[in-house]
């Protein structure tokens, strides 16, 4: 006997853990006991028990029938419920209110998934084409709107001023190479240098150029070219990369044909979240040196 | 509320019933057992051991002393209450689908099914409550054959010898159980099946509910129906509470249908409607099958519903039902 209680076996290190009960002065009892977890963490567990006894007055008939010993299969079982038989369910609502039920529409699944994404504290759905309270994948604008998730309003190019010269003849991807020589361009066209605060640089086409900075490594071309499409043509999309890696060094130029469409995209885009980065997007200047 | 979940059986329930003052539960279901609970913890005193089929219907008289039982083994049984003995059995060719005592304890009324070449009976026995109540007369005080739609559901009225019944076509009717008369008969009070009935307190109307998916509320005197109460689903049972204007429904999809609908299709809820504006004003989830009966605590603080599901749910109202007042302060007096 006396081996066996000297020795120190893994089942007995659970008896050591601390275990203390006491009654606080208001006659709450708190016990504190420590444990280990499965991930072998030491956990301190605090159960804080208050007793309130609730008193009834019932008739002398129902009294007594709460004396009546157990019968049947519950013969010889002591007083109080019985977990096997007896448990206390989830908490259900009961909202009375006037208005007929039958008639009010089942929720959908759609509106019950909102309903619950709002209670996880996800905040409400809001479509993130046309601001509506459904999916975007459900946006009713979504042939007009995709392909830009940042923005609100559908990219109307129809009565804007076209400043520059038939798309036809610009230099888009899959489009035939065409000497800046043989391309026709308005009159000083290629001299102009853009009012507002820098137009586009003159070493490239003179078109309307947006730096766009912040973009995330392995930001290619054609995201750009998806991206900044929903505010009209796209000329031409460069990912300044790493001459030895490729990795992206975090800017692009993108061309619009258009400048009002370049504009466009400065306000909908610069400060925007795109691959969980903010872009920065101004208009391109050109190099202090003229190049 | 939280309510209690009471598992006492293994298959789907039949009948609950609260005793008068509310302080027991008793529930019958297709496992051949009938279980005794106390209605404020859900604790189960006993059960009441000794059928062989399952048993359609139990009733207690007004002292809780006897617990009469109807089973689908052709036997009707009398319990002890206390005890959890049975005192005496009635055997009949067919099996029994509804019981009930009347106010003064003395007698039962029994409906027996129509089967294997038998027709339909209903049987009123007297109760001899002196001694322990073994001592039991085996024939019955009065018996007959309803002509017509079989009887699915029966109760005494306040008026002697008067039984009101339900029938399987949808017919309601007065009978005179000395005579075996049928005095008044609603036959359009249901279009389908009458699944249950339960009396007023002073039995001057009752509820029935129906497989046509409405329950009503019927004059007992005129037979007249004053409400009516339509759903969408096949109702099973219906109940009244005794001290607010409501009436608990419940019911749900056919047993058989439900592995192929949906559970927000199924409907399994348990439903409160204004008794007088005929709307309903709430709802009550939890069931995973078709809510098979309905009770409401005599002191209308609780009520109960047993399942296709083999569960009863003991639901006590909190102070937001107390509170609550769906139409403003117009509160309706019985």
């Amino acid at each position: 006997m006396s081996t066996t209680i000297g020795k120190t076996s893994w089942a007995d290190d659970v008896d050591e853990l601390e275990h203390t009960e006491y009654t606080e002065p208001n006659g709450v009892r708190v016990i504190v006991e420590f444990a280990i977890n499965d991930d072998g963490k030491k956990v301190k567990i605090t159960r804080k028990i208050k007793r309130t006894l609730q008193k009834t007055v019932v008739e002398h008939t129902v009294a007594e029938r709460k004396k009546w010993a157990k019968f049947g299969a519950e013969r010889g079982k002591e007083a109080g419920p019985d977990r096997a038989t007896t448990t206390v369910g989830e908490n259900v609502a009961l909202k009375l209110s006037a208005g007929n039920k039958s008639n009010e529409p089942d929720p959908t699944p759609e509106q019950s998934l909102k309903t619950e994404l709002a209670k996880a504290g996800a905040g409400k759905v809001i479509c993130r084409l046309c601001k509506g309270d459904h999916f975007t994948a459900k946006c009713p604008y979504k042939d007009s709107l995709a392909g830009l998730e940042t923005t609100d309003a559908p990219p109307a190019d129809d009565h804007l001023p076209s400043s520059l010269a038939d798309p036809s003849t610009s230099t888009g991807t899959g489009g035939k190479y065409v000497p800046p020589s043989m391309r026709t361009r308005g009159p000083g066209e290629s001299m102009r240098s853009g009012p507002g605060g820098g137009g586009p640089g003159g070493n490239r086409d003179d078109l309307p150029t947006l730096r766009v900075t912040n973009i995330s490594e392995d930001t290619a071309e054609p995201d750009l070219r998806e991206l900044f499409g929903a505010f009209g043509r796209v000329a031409r999309v460069y990912v300044g990369r790493d001459r030895e890696t490729g990795a992206g060094k975090g800017f692009a130029f993108v061309s619009f044909e258009e400048r009002s469409c370049a504009q466009r995209a400065i306000e909908k885009v610069n400060g925007k979240g795109y691959d969980n980065l903010i872009l920065g997007v101004q208009w391109s200047q050109p190099r202090p040196d003229g190049r | 509320m939280r309510p209690i979940l009471l598992q006492g059986h293994e298959r789907s329930l039949t009948q609950i019933k609260f005793n008068n003052e509310g302080d027991l539960l008793f529930s019958c279901s297709k496992d051949h057992i009938i279980n005794v609970w106390f209605s404020h913890n859900g604790e189960r005193l006993g059960t009441y051991d000794g059928h062989n089929g399952t048993v359609w219907t139990i009733d207690v008289d007004s002292q809780s002393k006897y617990l009469i039982s109807g089973s689908a083994d052709n036997t009707l049984r009398l319990w002890s209450v206390s005890t959890g003995k049975c005192l005496f059995t009635w055997e009949f060719p067919t099996a029994v689908k509804r019981v009930h005592f009347s106010d003064d304890d003395e007698q039962v009324v029994c409906i027996t099914e129509q089967r294997m070449g038998h027709q339909g009976a209903i049987r009123v026995f007297k109760i001899n409550r002196d001694g322990d109540g073994t001592n039991q007369s085996p024939d019955p005080l009065h018996m007959f054959h309803p002509i017509g739609s079989k009887a699915t559901v029966c109760a005494f009225s306040y008026t002697p010898n008067i039984i009101i019944t339900g029938h399987e076509s949808g017919k309601v009717a007065l009978f005179d159980v000395s005579t075996g008369n049928e005095i008044l008969n609603n036959e359009r009070a249901h279009m389908d099946v009458v699944t249950d009935m339960q009396l007023s307190v002073d039995a001057s109307y009752f509820i029935t509910s129906s497989k046509d998916k409405t329950a009503r509320l019927h004059d007992t005197k005129t037979l007249k129906v004053l409400k009516t109460f339509p759903t969408e689903t096949p109702l099973n049972s219906a109940a009244l509470s005794p001290t607010r204007p409501y009436v608990l429904l419940g019911g749900g999809q056919e047993a058989m249908q439900v592995t192929t609908t949906s559970l927000r299709q199924g409907k399994f809820e348990t439903r409160f409607w204004h008794k007088v504006f005929e709307e309903e004003v709430g709802r009550v989830k939890g069931h995973f099958g078709p809510i098979n009966t309905i009770a409401v605590h005599p002191a209308g603080t609780c009520y109960a519903s047993g399942g296709e599901d083999g569960f009863v749910r003991v639901h006590h109202f909190d102070d937001t039902y107390y509170r609550a007042k769906p139409y403003g302060d117009l509160e309706i007096d019985d």
